[in-house]
């Protein structure tokens, strides 16, 4: 897997690169602005880039801003977006274009090595990864949603679960249960949000995304 | 014992008081001479304008009586309680005749001018005199015959009684002065303090604009320093602990392949933490020095000069205190200002220089040294700008090759 990093904090750039070169990873060049960003992006064609929100000159939300442009020239690129916080407008900005090969998580989530190398797999090979903390805030916010209110709570954990970026054994694993009932879950989850099967669309995303949509503040 | 300590402060007090009084009076003057001139003006325009050619210059000459009635304003406003001044005088002339605050000062300026003049010339007469009077029986006798006489040209003092008499005349004028100076003073000022400040009504609603328009101030300045704290723990500590976190992790996943690696990463994640508490003591300092809640802004400031290693002179005229988060501002630039001087300018003295005015605080750090200074060379400069821009600042750096460089900083002090 082919990484760039885009940090502007010098010393976790290094740190970051230093952990994902421990795990056998090939980090290909570190960014400290958002051009720089682009540059590496453009030159190196990376599979992932692993970008920290707040980047010079405003340190603000110019990561995303590149990360959304890196897209926009690289359709094919995954991202991670490391955040110092929880912010929900950047994450719905980033969901604007689909779900698929993004990542948002708090910066803290690094250092729990396991999860984060899972994470930054699961978006490099076409998948999702919400932070936790987003989706918790995200439902909080989703409580008025008529049609997600017709969900069951264990039903609002599945769907949490699937909007986090999780397979349907992981799932399963997270939630003591077998497959098989999260299969039942899911059908019903389907069901209630009005997702007919259909080809053209992956009713899984489909839920998420309507998940994730409903949880805009109005 | 007592009684005698209590006569001495008594004289002592009557004296200030009387002094007080004199300068009072002779600063009226001023004004009252200057609203005589417009006074003049005044009528003539107004006559002019009868005969029906004038009329043009009418509101100019009401601005004229509007500065001169803020001249006056000011002077008692340093005197006693602050007199606000209305806002400005219409342009029409109608308007600006029907305005109350210009009616009024047109009041003041009939009774000001002839009272104020009065009574100034007085004020500066009298304590002359007592000099001149009082020390009579010293000269009398070195002047022509035609000059021996009092102040008032009489009585004539050809001999020693009379000379006595007239210096007793001059001790007589200095009692008047101890004894009405004050009293003039405060006639002198009666009709500024009765016509000039707003009408009670109007007093209120201006006074509530400007508390408001002082508290937003207040509240933009807390803002933007909120601001400031919130990026520098996320974009600093923040940044410090994940690094931590990110190594703590690295190393972990180390210890079993490589321990030798794992012990680096350690001590690595060590050193990130050690940062991220010097940084959390860098924030904490700067929201707010423990030295400037102790000590107050000049002696902060005075720590800083005599800790600087190059001579360094503070000149501090601030009344009052500004806005904690300002104070903090200017604490932080003259500490940034005066590292500089001592790294890289070779100087041998430095001064700084700090004023209030009004609602500004306005600093100058002026060293003697090679000059050059330049913002991007990694010098604090950048740093400097970044603090005083947050506060809506201005910062004006003169560094020419070969010196001296001065910073001139200027603050809006949010109260």
């Amino acid at each position: 897997m082919r990484i760039v990093i885009a940090e502007d904090d010098a010393l976790l750039r290094e740190g970051l690169a230093l952990l994902l070169r421990a795990e056998s990873l090939d980090v290909v060049g570190t960014a400290g602005t958002p051009d720089e960003l682009l540059a590496a992006i453009d030159a190196h064609r990376p599979d992932v880039a692993i970008v920290d929100v707040r980047m010079p000159p405003t340190h603000t939300d110019e990561g995303i801003v590149a990360a959304v442009e890196a897209r926009r020239r690289h359709p094919d690129l995954a991202v991670l977006v490391l955040s110092a916080y929880v912010e929900k407008t950047f994450a719905t900005d980033l969901l604007a274009g689909g779900a698929a090969r993004l990542g948002y998580l708090l910066k803290e989530r690094v250092g729990r090595v396991e999860t984060f190398l899972d994470a930054l797999h699961r978006v490099a090979s076409g998948g999702t990864a919400i932070d936790p903390e987003v989706v918790a805030q995200l439902f909080a916010l989703s409580r008025q949603d008529i049609s997600l209110a017709r969900l069951s709570p264990r039903e609002r954990d599945v769907l949490a679960l699937m909007a986090e970026g999780l397979g349907n054994a992981a799932i399963a694993e997270r939630l003591f249960v077998t497959e098989g009932a999260i299969h039942k879950h899911i059908r019903s989850i389907f069901a209630k949000l009005d997702l007919a099967p259909d080809e053209r669309t992956d009713r899984r995303v489909a839920a998420v995304l309507h998940y994730l949509e409903n949880s805009h503040p109005a | 014992m007592r009684s005698r300590f209590d006569v001495r402060a008594e004289v002592q007090r009557r004296a200030r008081l009387a002094l007080d009084g004199v300068e009072r009076l002779v600063g009226g003057l001023g004004t009252a001479m200057l609203a005589l001139v417009v006074l003049v003006l005044l009528v003539v325009t107004a006559m002019a304008a009868a005969l029906g050619v004038g009329l043009l210059v009418l509101p100019a000459v009401l601005r004229a009586v509007r500065a001169v009635a803020d001249r006056e304003r000011a002077r008692l406003s340093r005197w006693g309680p602050e007199i606000i001044a209305p806002g400005p005088v219409p342009d029409r002339l109608r308007a600006a005749l029907a305005d109350r605050a210009v009616r009024r000062e047109l009041g003041w300026l009939v009774g000001y001018a002839p009272l104020g003049l009065a009574l100034g010339v007085l004020g500066l007469g009298l304590p002359i005199n007592a000099v001149r009077d009082g020390t009579f029986v010293l000269w009398w006798r070195l002047v022509p015959a035609e000059f021996a006489t009092s102040s008032l040209g009489w009585p004539p003092a050809h001999s020693w009684p009379g000379a006595v008499a007239v210096s007793l005349l001059g001790v007589l004028w200095a009692v008047v002065v101890v004894g009405l100076g004050p009293g003039m003073a405060r006639l002198q000022a009666g009709p500024g303090r009765w016509l000039l400040a707003p009408d009670p009504d109007a007093d209120l609603s201006l006074r509530i604009t400007r508390l408001t328009t002082t508290r937003a101030a207040a509240l933009d300045a807390h803002a933007t320093e909120l601001r400031r704290i919130e990026r520098s723990l996320h974009d600093g500590a923040q940044n410090r602990l994940v690094t931590v976190a990110v190594l703590v992790g690295a190393a972990r996943r180390a210890v079993e392949r490589d321990p030798a690696n794992a012990a680096a990463l350690l001590g690595r994640a060590q050193d990130a933490a050690e940062q991220a508490l010097a940084e959390l003591r860098t924030v904490a300092r700067s929201i707010l020095p423990p030295v400037l809640a102790d000590r107050g802004l000049a002696g902060a400031l005075s720590g800083l000069a005599v800790n600087c290693t190059v001579p360094c002179r503070i000149e501090l005229d601030v009344p009052g205190r500004c806005a904690a988060s300002v104070e903090a501002t200017a604490y932080f630039v003259v500490a940034e200002a005066l590292t500089n001087i001592v790294k890289h300018s070779g100087a041998e003295h430095a001064s700084v220089t700090v004023r209030r005015r009004v609602d500004r605080l306005l600093l100058s750090i002026a060293d003697d040294g090679h000059g050059g200074a330049d913002e991007h060379g990694g010098s604090g400069l950048a740093g400097i700008r970044r603090r005083t821009e947050a506060h809506d600042g201005i910062l004006t750096v003169t560094s020419p090759p070969g010196g001296p460089t001065t910073l001139e900083v200027d603050l809006p002090c949010g109260s």
